[in-house]
């Protein structure tokens, strides 16, 4: 007997890869969206600090606007720099 | 003394009734002998005594002789009297026995009554001559005598005889209103007179009638003997024509058509009755008496009031009808103007609401068609909702207790089907919301409306808080429950269902029921509905991606393609697990790596339980290409290699526990490709068996596997919810050492509401915890919980 598969129809989750589940400062989960979105992934993306600490973009801006001298990871004290990949 | 003697029998020619005798009619008297009498009498100056001797004679006559034997026909029963008349008459009489008995008993009373009346002029005659005044007054005399012996069941006779009178009088009617044709309508009896058509009697008896009521309209008795009995035979007609040409019918108004009939036939006949016999013609002309006029006022109340409760006796069908019944309606709208039948109207449909749809033998769909169709029915004939609120409240407590009650709602509202929700849903109308409800009423104070009367102001009060006035059906349906978020959560998870069980990437209906629903419910409850479209549509660009840029260059073993959801908008799944062979598992990888690249920083987790497989089977001479679950794709794919597997081996190698296992085999079992030769022991089956009369089992097999939810079922994901509150109740415990559960429920109620604002029962947490219990997370004992050490 020979079972050949033609094609497959799956179901699949998508995640962040990330080493946290939830974003620090509005304490959702990354796979959600910050407060003021309404659709994650793509319309609510995650950004990486060069500390490694990541949170929904709208959320860390939105702190750092609130910084007024130097701008930090609200995790970690240290100055805040984006890790572009 | 010999001029006495001849002066006194002179008398008793003259006035019979001395000498005990009443017959009719009285022999004709000369007038010398009368001149003769009178003169002598004056001579004597007895005509004064003569007089009043006279007046208690008749009295004594109508009281003693006359009135008992007039009764003693009404109260001898069977033994009817045998007037002379023909053969037909005969045939006749049998069947009508109180007709006849009455009319004999009639005409007996009304010759005693004419032979008294002779007396009259004579006494008067003699009276002139003597200047003296009688009190004799017949009538008067007669009708007191007759009340008094009144026997119970005379009515029955008059009933009976003016039942005929009746029968006869509508006879032409009838006939033209009889649709059958001429040839079946002469082999049915006469609808006068009953006796076949050939030997119809109705002229005879028509003139026999006729004339007993006239005697009776002479003696001024019809009021007196026949006013009850006439009241309750009418009453009985207009039931029986209502009966006759309204029931079943209601696609049509009959009001006018009663009102006609009442005005054209009743009254006519009631008309013939109190006054002498005309043609009909001409009576239609004559001035009605005022007495017919008053009993006109009183027919027609009746006549809307019987009418009215027949409707009402069949308001279910009504509904069920709707709109086709709306004539009846707009008639049962008049008459509740006129009478008021609201408690009667309420009660007698709760009842058959309750005996027709509320029961276990009722799927929930009927039960969810009936109660929109009386939503329409009912707010059709009166708008406040009121009695809507009123009768509906058990269909809504019934419908509560029913647990797809919401499936169905939800299923309705998204496919055709009989509720029509799915065209409310389309309507899109607004709910009015409570604020603007109340600025509608004060803005619109012109077409303001009572509310209505006659029902019990308790209720009216209990109910008025949540009344909802100016409701639409969508939002009476979903009222059910009085929450629309459950509904949204129901809404929420057949769509994943169905997404899940179709993945053909198409949501354009999908979308255009989310748009419809939004309209109604607002955005937020049906936010993560959006975001689960809109994974259909990334997904399906996703694929496209993948798929179209060479990504997957190095020929691939198949073609995936994928629906990659936000799983914290989706329903959680159930906990169903399966491990693929490296080989595919490697496509999956390779899948999953365009997918990063294409998505930066993200990745996939693949439910590999979900989805639908397209596989070509090659075995011995045979090729089947079939669409399965990948469950039964893996099992199948495995019997490549080794064609005996143990179910525990299988089990554990792609981790599926043995009794899914098992079921999902029998997939393959049906299809004839493998058997269970051993118990526990699965082989392939390599040669043609009788595969072909497993086909069609097998298909329907595959489309139930379809059907099978890939989500957690409602009490997982609820106790998924209760899970967030473990932490709290760990803490508590901790610190308080031991808690009942009502205390446990306070302080979570307390502290922890507002945190998800997930609300939650005691019974519910009750379940909770004793799962911990069973877990050993927990002790109980004496009433309490405990943390277990």
């Amino acid at each position: 007997m020979k079972v050949t598969i033609k094609s497959w129809t799956g179901v699949a989750s998508w995640r962040w890869i990330a080493n946290d589940e939830n974003c620090g400062i509005c304490r959702m989960s990354f796979e959600s969206t910050c407060p003021e979105c309404a659709l994650p992934g793509d319309d609510c993306p995650l950004v990486w600090g060069v500390c490694s600490h990541c949170f929904h973009m709208h959320c860390i801006v939105k702190w750092l606007n609130l910084q007024q001298l130097n701008k930090q990871c609200p995790m970690c004290r240290q100055s805040w720099k984006f890790n572009i990949h | 003394m010999c001029d006495l003697n001849e002066l006194w029998l002179n008398v008793l020619k003259i006035f019979p009734i001395l000498g005990g005798e009443v017959t009719f009619p009285p022999d004709p008297i000369k007038d010398e002998v009368f001149e003769n009498v009178y003169r002598q009498m004056s001579n004597m100056g007895i005509a004064k005594t003569i007089t009043s001797i006279l007046d208690m004679e008749v009295e004594s006559a109508i009281r003693n002789v006359l009135v008992p034997k007039f009764w003693k026909h009404f109260i001898s029963e069977g033994e009817p009297h045998k007037v002379k008349h023909d053969m037909n008459i005969a045939a006749f009489t049998d069947t009508n026995a109180l007709f006849f008995t009455f009319i004999y008993a009639i005409d007996e009373l009304y010759d005693a009554y004419q032979c008294l009346e002779m007396i009259k002029p004579r006494l008067f005659y003699l009276n002139q001559s003597a200047n003296s005044t009688s009190n004799l007054n017949t009538k008067i005399t007669l009708h007191n005598a007759l009340l008094a012996q009144l026997p119970p069941s005379f009515n029955n006779f008059v009933c009976d005889f003016y039942c005929v009178h009746f029968r006869l009088f509508t006879k032409d009617s009838t006939l033209s209103l009889n649709t059958l044709d001429s040839e079946v309508f002469t082999e049915l009896p006469c609808s006068g007179c009953n006796v076949d058509l050939d030997q119809c009697c109705c002229q005879k008896l028509t003139e026999m009638v006729n004339a007993t009521n006239m005697k009776l309209l002479k003696m001024g008795l019809i009021d007196r003997l026949a006013g009850s009995a006439l009241t309750a035979l009418i009453k009985v007609k207009i039931k029986e024509h209502i009966n006759d040409t309204c029931v079943g019918i209601f696609d049509r108004s009959h009001l006018k058509q009663l009102e006609t009939w009442i005005n054209d036939v009743v009254m006519i006949w009631l008309t013939s009755i109190f006054t002498e016999w005309k043609s009909r013609d001409d009576i239609s002309q004559e001035k009605i008496p005022k007495s017919v006029q008053a009993f006109k006022v009183k027919l027609t109340y009746f006549m809307y009031e019987t009418f009215a409760q027949n409707v009402i006796s069949q308001f279910f069908s009504i509904i069920i009808d709707y709109p086709d019944s709306s004539p009846a309606i707009d008639d049962l709208k008049i008459c509740m103007e006129k009478i008021d039948m609201r408690v009667y109207l309420t009660e007698s449909l709760r009842s058959s609401l309750e005996a027709r749809i509320l029961h276990p033998g009722v799927n929930t769909m009927d039960i969810l068609t009936g109660y929109v169709a009386a939503i329409k029915a009912i707010r059709h004939l009166d708008n406040t909702g009121v009695i809507l609120e009123i009768v509906t409240a058990p269909i809504k407590d019934y419908l509560r207790k029913r647990t797809d009650t919401v499936r169905r709602v939800v299923t309705g509202l998204t496919e055709e089907g009989p509720t029509d929700l799915s065209e409310e849903l389309a309507k899109g109308e607004f709910i009015k919301f409570g604020k603007d409800s109340h600025l509608n009423e004060f803005s619109d104070w012109e077409t303001w409306e009572p509310d209505p009367f006659g029902i019990d102001p308790d209720v009216l009060k209990l109910n008025s808080s949540k009344l909802i006035r100016s409701a639409d059906i969508i939002s009476m349906v979903v009222d059910i429950y009085g929450s629309k978020e459950l509904f949204m959560v129901e809404y929420r998870n057949l769509m994943a269902d169905r997404l899940l069980s179709q993945l053909d990437f198409n949501s354009e209906k999908e979308i255009r029921n989310l748009e419809l629903l939004k309209i109604r419910f607002g955005e937020s409850l049906l936010h993560s509905c959006e975001v689960m479209l809109k994974d259909v549509t990334d997904s399906k660009r996703i694929n496209s991606h993948i798929h179209g840029d060479g990504n997957c260059d190095e020929s691939p073993l198949f073609n995936i393609s994928s629906l990659i959801i936000s799983a914290q908008f989706w329903p959680s799944f159930n906990k169903e697990s399966l491990q693929l062979p490296e080989e595919l598992e490697n496509e999956f990888k390779k899948f999953t790596k365009a997918y990063e690249s294409y998505k930066g920083n993200r990745t996939l987790n693949w439910r590999t339980v979900t989805g639908r497989v397209n596989i070509v089977i090659e075995i011995g001479e045979r090729i089947l290409e079939m669409t399965v679950p990948p469950t039964q794709a893996v099992i199948i794919y495995h019997f490549q290699h080794k064609s005996e597997w143990s179910i525990e081996e299988l089990s554990s190698l792609i981790k599926v526990p043995p009794s899914a296992l098992r079921r999902r085999i029998s997939f393959w079992q049906n299809h004839g490709l493998i058997a269970e030769i051993e118990p526990g022991i699965f082989a392939l089956l390599e040669k043609e068996s009788e595969k072909t009369q497993f086909e069609e089992v097998s298909i329907t097999d595959a489309d139930e596997e379809d059907l099978e939810s890939a989500m957690a079922s409602a009490s997982d994901q609820r106790e998924e919810e209760l899970q967030v509150f473990w932490s709290y109740i760990v803490g508590m415990l901790t610190n308080l050492d031991c808690m009942p559960i009502d205390r446990i429920h306070q302080m979570l109620k307390l502290f922890a509401s507002h945190s998800g604002g997930v609300e939650f029962t005691q019974e519910e947490l009750k379940h909770f915890l004793q799962r911990k219990v069973r877990e050993h997370k927990l002790l109980f004992s004496g009433g309490v919980y405990q943390l277990a050490k």
